[in-house]
């Protein structure tokens, strides 16, 4: 899981990053990180419950590479699910982007 | 709300934040000061305190750590403290405009006084009269898209607080303040947070405004 190009404009400037433990579990909606930008301190929700396997500390290391590529080498977090029923409420890449569109209106 | 300890003011917020996200309350501002304070953001960046436990302590100053974002800096008597709990999902606000708008809000207070200040900087959010800093922002947003603490805005401190700390981490800018930086004659401080409330309102575009004084 990571931000979207969306949430890393809205967020601005990205210079902190905080990374949960392999090992740790999470509930959906569960804060899960937090990314600092322009002096705000901001939460990160686990879309979905699992387990933390990997989190990708060379973002931790040099946070300001998700102000660039969010989507590939910017991932934060690689979670097992702990339940497949949890990602019917997510919205696919489409969905999400009508609804970021609809958002600016 | 007058002089409130730091500690005190965590807990008031803590509670509002949640009732906020519940929906119990509609968007609540806080505006009080703190007793001499520093305070050390999410990032741990305590090497930018200078002076010692020791010292801060004999000088009648509390120091504490906090999951807002930003650096360190000083709160005291004569500062004025905005803390906004807010909802930015319901506002349609990111981080980033949320933070612009307390700018913003600083901004115009200076500029009813006659005083030019600016925002925007890349790396240093805040508010600056040339290369001199008169307001701070430091938020945190919780689950749920709700912000708080919020802003400090520098009317007449004492700025001697200032040398225990590099503030905000950037060693080589001054803080001013309103009374340093104006010419003109001021009003005592209370119509000043008015004034800086009011600003916050405007730029924000509230219309049903409720005050309450405790």
């Amino acid at each position: 899981m990571g931000l979207t190009s969306f949430a890393v404009d809205e967020l601005g400037d990205i210079v902190f990053v905080e990374l949960p433990e392999a090992g740790s579990k999470y509930e959906p909606g569960e804060s899960i990180c937090t990314v600092e930008s322009v002096k705000a301190s901001s939460a990160v929700y686990a879309p979905v419950g699992g387990e933390v396997i990997e989190v990708n500390t060379s973002v931790k290391e040099d946070p300001e590479k998700l102000n660039k590529d969010p989507f590939g080498e910017s991932w934060l977090v690689k979670l097992k699910i702990a339940n497949q029923d949890h990602l019917k409420s997510l919205l696919s890449a489409s969905e999400y982007e009508s609804a970021v569109e609809q958002s600016k209106h | 709300m007058g002089l409130v300890k730091y500690r005190d003011a965590l807990e008031l917020q803590a509670k509002l934040v949640e009732c906020r996200r519940q929906g119990s309350i509609s968007d609540t501002l806080l505006s009080l000061q703190h007793p001499p304070t520093f305070t050390v953001g999410k990032r741990r960046t305590v090497h930018n305190i200078v002076s010692s436990p020791e010292v801060l302590e004999s000088i009648g100053a509390e120091v504490h750590y906090t999951e807002r974002g930003g650096d360190v800096t000083f709160h005291g008597p004569g500062q004025a403290i905005l803390y906004p709990i807010i909802s930015l999902r319901e506002a349609k606000l990111g981080a980033r405009r949320y933070v612009e708008g307390l700018e913003d809000t600083m901004i115009k207070l200076c500029a009813l006084h006659k005083i030019k200040a600016k925002g925007r900087m890349t790396k240093e959010t805040g508010v600056w009269v040339e290369n001199r800093k008169i307001g701070a922002i430091g938020v945190r947003i919780s689950g749920g898209g709700i912000a708080s603490h919020g802003l400090a805005f520098n009317i007449n401190p004492d700025l001697n607080f200032y040398t225990h700390i590099i503030p905000c981490g950037i060693p080589d800018k001054e803080v001013t303040s309103l009374h340093k930086e104006s010419f003109l004659q001021l009003p005592d401080e209370d119509p000043v947070t008015q004034q800086l409330i009011k600003c916050f309102i405007e730029v924000f575009g509230y219309e049903d405004v409720t005050w309450k004084t405790t």
